[in-house]
């Protein structure tokens, strides 16, 4: 049965002894991060950081580093046991998500009694985002972040709202400036609805609202469709919703900590730099949308999640890039095939989360690639996208070895690399490609010089390469006598092609 | 030098080698195949009858696309005596020296440590791959005496009856010898002998005796029919070349022979001489992370690393990875970017010197050749997608390795994946990471504490 709360999800990871609970005291002033980045570079477990220095003894929340991170060899592993999905199988999880997003559940709405994140309620000037040990991340952060958080914002196409995550800066008791990016949903309805008629936008920024909602606020949700549905999918269940304190929304019963506030129009506070999923210091600060604090409910003793962000490229996983390979990836393969395209598999490259992104296909007809390539470009991947790398429907795209030996054996420079045009895209300014000129400060926070996109076509036109000699009961048998000499079962995986033991 | 079984004794001190009873079944090269595929460790193979011990993954294995504490060439390194955590470039440059010509000969010679055994090639049992009749033999080396001294080069093939081998030798080495003359091959030579031969090969530098190569000076010898081999070689075969020679081969290609021509040979072996408890490496051909894929790989690496650096009299090139799980096909080169254009100079400059691959990356100096994770990132975030990737007309010669199509014709791309020379620095972006963005006095307590915290991982392998 698939976990509901973040705290559910918690005793998941201490089953597989997957938890490090530090009672030792801990600075959220860099010692949180950095032993949340060194966990998570090395693939090791997920500290919880029961007493963190210089907090109200009051509130006396708990931090936990990058809860959402995945194994190394296998991002989806925790989120398939969480959902009660195939964990060993990348190819079969993705298929799981799949299904269950295909059957989206409404949810129910629960009394205040019902919803634990009312545990303490304080509104005005009672309500205090320094209450709460919000990590100093990076040396050179422009302050310190909420960084796992799932904003929920008025949605007039929804009964439910919107639910999207956004980073918040903490500026003082009451102020926060929210990453709000033209192009994405949320920011967009607040530039081009809520600011142009000089309108507060009501929000609540939700903290440890659990795998299944904080999944669903990383996927593409269409219009008229509401995010929450689909978590209850996800869980196969429905999502208890509470009403907020101050406005008209509904969040997460179970959530850790809730801020209600709005987004003030015209105004604008520093946001950044930041050292962001791209894996570098992103600069310069600019202005972006201010969150005015109107009320905090909370659970007793919260625990406060975050995601130290820049640590999920190279090798290392973190929360984000995890939720790129495990909730966004089999939603995009949905997507895509919602929108009539033979997909098998849309992964994220593992190396650089969102920037690149493989998928395996069919070319049904000529050009198809294209006409595919250019429909993510100018929908939900216009943005954050800059590659994609088209391999045989049959190749694995979870397995890097796999890819790598697509773009270098089968991309011919001359016919297989396509530009979309040059320079004449949209792209959010926290790349490092360009210059800080060309990034800008535009008040709406999408690049001031437009980028160029691209796609590889790295499927094979002949044969491919060998994987493995030997047949299926030969290669087992091999597996059987390498694992009882000591090399590990989980080695084996992920696999080189879909559907295979190869 | 370092001989062949002190060479696995290190990988087993190392924890690199794991050991198991030889089994009927299985094929051994399935059995090979896997391991390397699973990125696990040399696996040896033992036998408590009259055949040889046998070992894949002495060089082979580890692609670096996920996080280890090994790389491609550290298992070379160690049979190299580099060091056992050896820097990536201290095991090109002690390739190159292999190869390098030396003015004057001093060759060591030291009594042959494989005696005399009245067993036959096919009784040595080499394994059989999957679906085929005749066992196999890898990792091998050819051995020619002339008047002017020895040329060595890889051997491959199979062993067609108790005393035939049908092999495969570099088409460069058979104007060393006509039918009837004698030749040798050597087993489980030391790798300083191994990556002499594969470096010699890939860089067509065949027509100097190895007596006269840094590798005559660095391994001992003993003179046999076929020339002089490594005194410590696990297992000879002295031979003669057959006067007929087959019209048929195995389609198995070791990977050198995707670099150079390559020819098939008959060999009827004379005697056979093995050590005591003879162990003998073996790779599975064909299949991702194989040992002869790896040598290729790292003796290539070797080969334009120094020409690079010596072409331009300074030392721009940090380091140069041919990344297996690339099977060659793609080059990634960290560099300063000393002038404007320099990016195209070097990248067309490599193109000039390997005809196997199609694609070059360029990254920062900064990269670490340890960090292939951040390389295969750093390519898709620093390299602008309209500026960036810099693509030929489509007129130079096909590459070799990849596998479309075209009619001998075909295009090179770069890429590059470092800072623009021309940015101020204000505008270079600081890496996000331990050393970066936390202070020394901090990641140094953490590292104190990080067993009590409860962590198992060993904080060193990225701090």
């Amino acid at each position: 049965m698939a976990v509901g709360s973040f705290r559910e999800f918690l005793g998941t990871l201490a089953d597989e002894d997957a938890l490090a609970r530090i009672t030792d005291e801990v600075s959220w002033d860099l010692e949180a991060s950095a032993i949340t980045m060194l966990a998570n570079e090395t693939d090791d477990r997920i500290p919880i950081f029961e007493t963190v220095q210089s907090q109200s003894l009051e509130t006396a929340a708990r931090l936990v580093g990058d809860p959402y991170r995945g194994p190394q060899r296998r991002p989806w592993q925790r989120f398939a046991r969480a959902f009660d999905l195939p964990t060993d199988s990348g190819p079969a999880y993705y298929e799981g998500v799949i299904d269950r997003l295909s059957e989206p559940i409404e949810p129910r709405v629960v009394s205040d009694g019902e919803a634990p994140c009312k545990e303490v309620v304080r509104t005005g000037s009672e309500a205090s985002l320094l209450e709460f040990p919000w990590p100093y991340i990076h040396q050179g952060d422009g302050g310190r972040y909420a960084t796992l958080a799932t904003l929920v914002a008025p949605d007039s196409d929804s009964e439910w709202g919107s639910w999207s995550r956004h980073r918040a800066m903490i500026h003082d008791d009451s102020q926060a400036s929210l990453l709000f990016l033209a192009g994405e949903q949320v920011p967009n309805r607040y530039y081009f609805e809520y600011e142009r008629d000089d309108e507060p936008m009501p929000v609540a920024l939700t903290l440890g609202a659990g795998p299944a909602i904080e999944s669903t606020a990383e996927v593409w949700i269409p219009v008229g469709k509401s995010e929450v549905s689909f978590a209850g999918g996800l869980r196969e269940s429905p999502v208890d919703l509470v009403d907020c304190e101050t406005n008209e929304l509904r969040v997460p019963a179970s959530a850790e900590i809730v801020i209600e506030g709005h987004v003030l129009p015209g105004e604008r506070l520093d946001e950044g730099p930041f050292g962001d999923y791209f894996g570098y210091m992103n600069g310069p600060r600019r202005s972006m949308p201010v969150l005015e604090v109107d009320a905090i409910t909370h659970r007793e003793r919260p625990y406060v999640p975050f995601c130290v962000e820049g640590s999920g490229v190279g090798y290392g996983e973190n929360s984000t890039s995890t939720f790129a390979v495990a909730a966004g990836g089999p939603d995009a393969t949905l997507g895509l095939r919602a929108a009539g395209f033979d997909v098998e598999l849309a992964v994220p490259w593992p190396f650089s989360s969102r920037t690149v992104w493989v998928i395996a296909t069919d070319r049904p007809y000529p050009g198809s690639l294209h006409e595919l390539a250019n429909f993510i470009f100018t929908t939900w991947g216009m943005l954050h996208i800059d590659f994609f790398v088209f391999v045989d429907s049959d190749v694995n795209p979870l397995n890097p070895r796999a890819v790598v030996e697509a773009i270098a054996l089968h991309a011919d420079p001359d016919t297989d690399f396509h530009q979309f045009g040059v320079e004449r895209m949209p792209k959010v300014p926290l790349n490092i490609y360009q210059t800080p000129d060309e990034k800008g400060s535009a008040a709406v926070g999408t690049s001031k010089t437009k980028t160029a996109k691209a796609y590889i076509d790295a499927c094979a036109d002949g044969t491919r390469p060998a994987q493995s000699i030997g047949d299926r009961d030969a290669r087992e048998q091999a597996r059987d006598l390498l694992s009882q000499a000591g090399i590990p079962e989980s080695a084996f995986e992920p696999s080189h092609t879909i559907g295979s033991n190869q | 030098m370092t001989a062949f079984r002190t060479h696995l004794e290190f990988l087993r001190k190392t924890d690199d080698c794991c050991s198991l009873e030889r089994p009927d079944s299985p094929s051994l090269q399935v059995i090979a195949s896997e391991a390397l595929r699973a990125d696990g460790p040399t696996v040896r193979l033992g036998t408590a009858d009259d055949r040889v011990d046998l070992v894949s993954g002495v060089y082979g294995g580890v692609d670096q696309l996920r996080r280890q504490v090994q790389y491609p060439w550290t298992r070379l390194g160690i049979g190299l005596g580099v060091d056992r955590d050896a820097a990536y470039v201290d095991v090109l440059e002690t390739i190159t020296d292999l190869g390098d010509r030396v003015d004057e000969r001093d060759v060591t010679y030291v009594e042959r440590a494989a005696t005399a055994t009245d067993r036959t090639v096919r009784a040595l049992g080499f394994p059989t791959p999957p679906g085929e009749t005749w066992p196999h033999l890898t990792l091998g080396l050819l051995s020619v005496g002339t008047d002017d001294g020895t040329y060595w080069t890889p051997i491959h093939g199979t062993v067609i009856d108790q005393n035939t081998i049908r092999a495969r030798v570099p088409e460069a080495i058979t104007d060393r010898f006509t039918h009837d003359d004698a030749v040798t091959v050597a087993l489980g030579v030391p790798s300083e002998a191994l990556a002499a031969t594969h470096l010699l090969t890939n860089t067509d530098r065949l027509s100097t005796p190895i007596e006269d190569r840094g590798v005559g000076s660095t391994v001992p010898v003993i003179p046999t029919a076929g020339g002089v081999v490594p005194s410590s070689s696990e297992v000879v075969l002295e031979a003669t070349v057959a006067a007929t020679q087959p019209d048929t081969r195995s389609e198995k290609r070791a990977f050198w022979e995707r670099l150079v021509d390559a020819t098939t040979l008959t060999l009827e072996v004379s005697s056979v001489f093995a050590r005591d408890d003879a162990v003998v490496p073996f790779t599975p051909l064909g299949v991702p992370l194989a040992d002869d894929l790896q040598l290729a790989a790292l003796t290539l690496a070797a080969r334009l690393y120094d020409r690079v650096n010596s072409y331009w009299g300074v030392s721009p090139v940090e380091w140069l990875l041919l990344p297996a799980a690339g099977r060659l096909g793609i080059c990634i080169v960290s560099t300063e970017v000393l002038y404007a254009g320099f990016e195209w100079q070097l990248s067309n400059f490599l193109f000039s010197l390997a005809d196997c691959f199609d694609t070059v990356v360029l990254v920062d100096e900064h990269a670490s050749p340890r960090d292939l994770g951040q390389v295969l990132g750093d390519i898709w975030v620093k390299a602008h997608p309209a500026r960036d990737w810099l693509f030929s007309g489509s007129d130079a010669p096909v590459a070799r390795l990849p596998t479309y199509s075209r009619d001998g014709t075909g295009a090179r791309l770069y890429v590059d994946a470092t800072w623009d020379p021309r940015w101020d620095e204000e505008y270079i972006a600081p890496r996000v990471s331990l050393a970066e963005s936390y202070p020394p006095t901090l990641r140094a307590a953490i590292r104190g504490s990080w067993a009590d915290f409860g962590f198992d991982a060993d904080p060193d392998d990225v701090l």
